[in-house]
């Protein structure tokens, strides 16, 4: 459902994604994870086309992101790590706009916001201006909106800023259960735990590179550490800082 | 989804939010709206009274009305096209690439040649509104002035549709590509560069006519060398000729000529856009990947590759190293102060906007350079000096200084764990502002006084009077600021500290209204006792000096309350306020 091939973005003189190669089917819960400045965003932002590569393709559903990025874009969700919303709408309003956009009949868009309204704990404030919503509460919301039009892909950063428990239970919940509906989700993180949890499936990035991809368990043989994944992690991330210390 | 229905949507949308706003101004404050509402009122009535006092005036010359009025349109309209297209330069760089809706956008089913066709329209109407509001009574007064029929205005209205189309086109197609082939800190010097460029020629080619030459024996000569310098804008390839002439036309009831030159100017209009968007075509969505990419544009010319790394915050620490004995915690907020706001492209480009405006009423004033020997009217002209260069100092400070401790918002907690707390980040912003504020009026104090070639003393209490000016309106807007802030306009939530719309608020009304009242106050007591003066003398000698020096004592103290009343309460309040 996610492809890769050889995908490069250079900013000058620094390779911020070098030669990432994925292939994530449908259904798969992918975590994405890496050090500060690894080059995560940079990927998320390639594969929603909102950049374009340096070198190397990218495909969503069979679709080239460059070369048909309307038809990628509707089977896509996209949540961002500060996304946008119209502070003067009320979330009701904002989501009836979005689901328009998305081309959703009236009918079916009121019943699946109900729904999602229902689900994210967000009826009380439907009603109320965006602007005077908290930060997650706007998380929240932005979540539901980007799950309204049935996507089979879901793209999303760092999706846990600014929930409490019960919302990120919620969030959680629903990101698994669409996974094993069959969306495909790309989640990036640095909450390893949030990783372990959930992911199928995991790539750790680091200067750009893709250094590990698998099962945790995978991972765990990989590093030759056991326990958290935090373990492996640090295992993973400091032999290629070595690596890249050595020569 | 089609164009059509992304359009049809996104204006259904952005109704909503325009009739949300209207709403919200019944929990706005009525002072605010109050001061609004007078302010958009009297500026059209006071402009359509010049105005039309002005075309009345002319129709005195028999013949001269017509010449000058139309002419005056041709210039006007040339100088209006060229406003329009640095506007859309700017505000178009703005929505295209930097606004976190074009983004959102991207990311949606809808082609990005789409996008681009929205943020154009968005940009046109953002761009011109101001322009067409602030010359409506020119446009009414021009009007009655030629007797026009009714139908007359809704012709210049659909006029300026097309009109205001070629500036955007032509100004989003500079942008396109500046974006795509620039790189971002190359185009920050160069524009730099154009405005030092655009100074030195405003000064060497703008001579204006001297106060003599404007004497009734040289009316004729005047007039003549008017019409010959500005010859320019009568050239027919321009969009200000097309709509001039059409206005002209309409004005005389020639409906053929008046037609012919507004389907000129449509088709023209539709080429433009047609011109814009193909490029948009190959340029938009690569640019805006490239903007949101920094460093990484190579257009294989080595220097223009290279990141120019000026030693900019060396610069910043040099300027406070002047003052050694600061205080280190002082030290850190200055030169976080001075870095924020170089940082922030918005902040210093409406501030150099504002001096620049102010630097081109200097220049102006050569023209009305004298020997003065009248001392009452070097006096005069000295006065509406001072009233002009305080006006604009008091709007600087309720733009720039008024929002500052707001400005802080959630970040408030940083700079209030130092050493002496919120006082100490208050004292300083009062400094910062205060000497910066009136070292650049001093300046154009000084500037202006040469030009005028007024006398010593004059010049010295023009001088000493616009210092204590500086330092009270920078008390007023510090400590107004810190009365009345306005955090949740610059909170986190909403992600762009804007300092407009602090500014907005309550606070930046009184603020406002309150540096007002003090330099009505200020002016009118250095005014009356040096008018009483020279009333006495019957207008040829300003008398005893002792008036002028007790009216500039009282403006010191004034000056003095004015500083320390508001910073006083302010400190107060910052010192028990909870973090």
């Amino acid at each position: 459902m996610i492809r890769t091939e050889h995908l490069t973005k250079r900013y000058g003189g620094l390779v911020a994604v070098n030669d990432l190669n994925l292939d994530i089917p449908q259904g798969q819960f992918f975590a994405f994870l890496g050090p500060n400045g690894a080059g995560k965003t940079t990927t998320i932002k390639l594969l929603a086309g909102l950049l374009k590569p340096t070198s190397g393709r990218a495909f969503i559903g069979g679709y080239d992101i460059q070369l048909d990025p309307v038809d990628a874009r509707k089977i896509i969700s996209y949540v961002p790590d500060m996304p946008f919303l119209y502070d003067k709408l009320e979330p009701m309003e904002f989501m009836l706009f979005v689901g328009q956009l998305y081309g959703m009949e009236r009918a079916e868009l009121v019943r699946a916001s109900d729904e999602l309204f229902d689900v994210f704990g967000l009826d009380e404030v439907r009603t109320q201006p965006i602007e005077d919503l908290s930060l997650g509460t706007r998380q929240r919301l932005v979540i539901a909106s980007a799950l309204l039009h049935q996507p089979r892909v879901i793209i999303i950063d760092e999706p846990m800023v600014g929930f409490d428990p019960r919302s990120a239970r919620v969030v959680k919940n629903v990101l698994k259960e669409r996974s094993r509906a069959g969306v495909t989700v790309f989640l990036s993180t640095h909450i390893l735990p949030l990783a372990e949890e959930l992911a199928d499936q995991v790539g750790i990035l680091n200067r750009g590179k893709l250094i590990a991809v698998g099962t945790i368990d995978e991972l765990r043989e990989l590093s030759g550490e056991q326990g958290e994944l935090e373990n492996t992690f640090l295992a993973l991330t400091r032999e290629e800082e070595r690596a890249v210390e050595l020569p | 989804m089609n164009a059509l229905k992304f359009f049809r949507l996104l204006i259904a949308i952005n109704l909503r939010i325009v009739r949300r706003n209207i709403l919200a101004l019944r929990e706005k404050s009525l002072l605010m709206v109050s001061v609004i509402a007078v302010f958009v009122i009297g500026y059209w009535f006071a402009g359509y009274t010049i105005f039309y006092m002005g075309f009345r005036h002319l129709a005195e010359v028999p013949g001269l009305q017509v010449i000058v009025l139309d002419r005056m349109l041709y210039l006007f309209f040339a100088f209006l096209f060229l406003m329009l297209m640095f506007s859309n330069m700017i505000i178009g760089y703005s929505t295209l690439f930097k606004s976190q809706e074009t983004q959102w956008m991207l990311t949606l089913p809808v082609r990005s040649l789409d996008v681009f066709r929205w943020k154009l329209m968005e940009t046109t109407l953002l761009a011109s509104w101001a322009f067409l509001f602030l010359s409506a009574p020119l446009m009414a007064a021009y009007g009655n002035a030629r007797h026009v029929s009714p139908g007359f205005y809704l012709k210049v209205f659909l006029l300026f549709v097309p009109f205001t189309v070629i500036p955007a086109a032509i100004g989003s197609i500079a942008i396109l590509i500046v974006t795509r082939y620039l790189h971002r800190r190359v185009f920050k010097w160069a524009l730099f560069g154009a405005s030092a460029v655009g100074i030195a020629a405003g000064i060497t080619f703008l001579k204006p006519m001297q106060a003599e030459q404007l004497e009734q024996a040289q009316m004729v000569a005047s007039l003549t060398q008017l019409l010959h310098n500005s010859n320019i804008t009568l050239q027919p390839m321009l969009p200000s000729y097309w709509v001039a002439s059409s206005m002209i036309a309409w004005g005389e009831g020639w409906s053929g000529k008046g037609l012919f030159y507004f389907l000129v100017l449509l088709s023209n209009a539709m080429m433009a856009t047609l011109v814009c968007v193909t490029i948009s075509r190959r340029l938009f969505y690569e640019g805006w990947s490239r903007n949101h990419t920094q460093g990484e544009f190579q257009l294989g010319v080595p220097l223009l590759d290279k990141p120019i790394n000026l030693p900019r915050a060396a610069l910043a620490d040099r300027i406070v190293n002047l003052w050694p004995r600061m205080h280190h915690a002082t030290r850190a907020l200055v030169i976080k102060d001075i870095r924020v706001f170089w940082r922030d492209t918005s902040q210093w480009s409406q501030f150099v906007i504002f001096f620049g405006l102010l630097g081109l009423y200097v220049l102006n004033l050569r023209s009305v350079a004298n020997d003065w020997s009248n001392e009452y009217w070097a006096s005069f002209v000295c006065f509406l000096n001072l009233g002009a260069s305080s006006m604009t100092l008091a709007t600087l400070t309720t733009r720039f200084v008024f929002p500052q401790f707001s400005l802080e918002g959630k970040r408030l907690w940083i700079v209030g764990m130092v050493p002496n707390g919120l006082k100490h980040v208050l004292l300083e912003k009062f400094w910062l502002s205060s000497v910066s504020s009136a070292a650049i009026t001093l300046c154009l104090m000084l500037t202006s006084s040469c030009m005028l070639r007024i006398p010593g003393w004059l010049t010295l209490l023009f001088a000493s009077t616009v210092i204590v000016m500086s330092f009270a309106l920078c008390g007023i807007a510090v400590g107004i600021g810190a009365l009345f802030p306005n955090f949740s306009s610059a909170s986190t939530a909403h992600r762009d500290d804007n300092p407009a719309r602090i500014v907005s608020g309550f606070g930046g009304t009184f603020c406002f209204l309150l540096s007002l009242v003090y330099i009505v106050l200020v002016i009118g007591s250095e005014v009356l006792p040096m008018y009483q003066s020279f009333a006495t003398n019957g207008f040829t000698d300003r008398g005893q000096p002792w008036a002028v020096v007790l009216s500039w004592i009282f403006v010191a103290l004034l000056s003095l309350a004015a500083t320390t009343i508001p910073m006083s309460l302010a400190l107060k309040k910052v010192d028990n306020l909870e973090i």
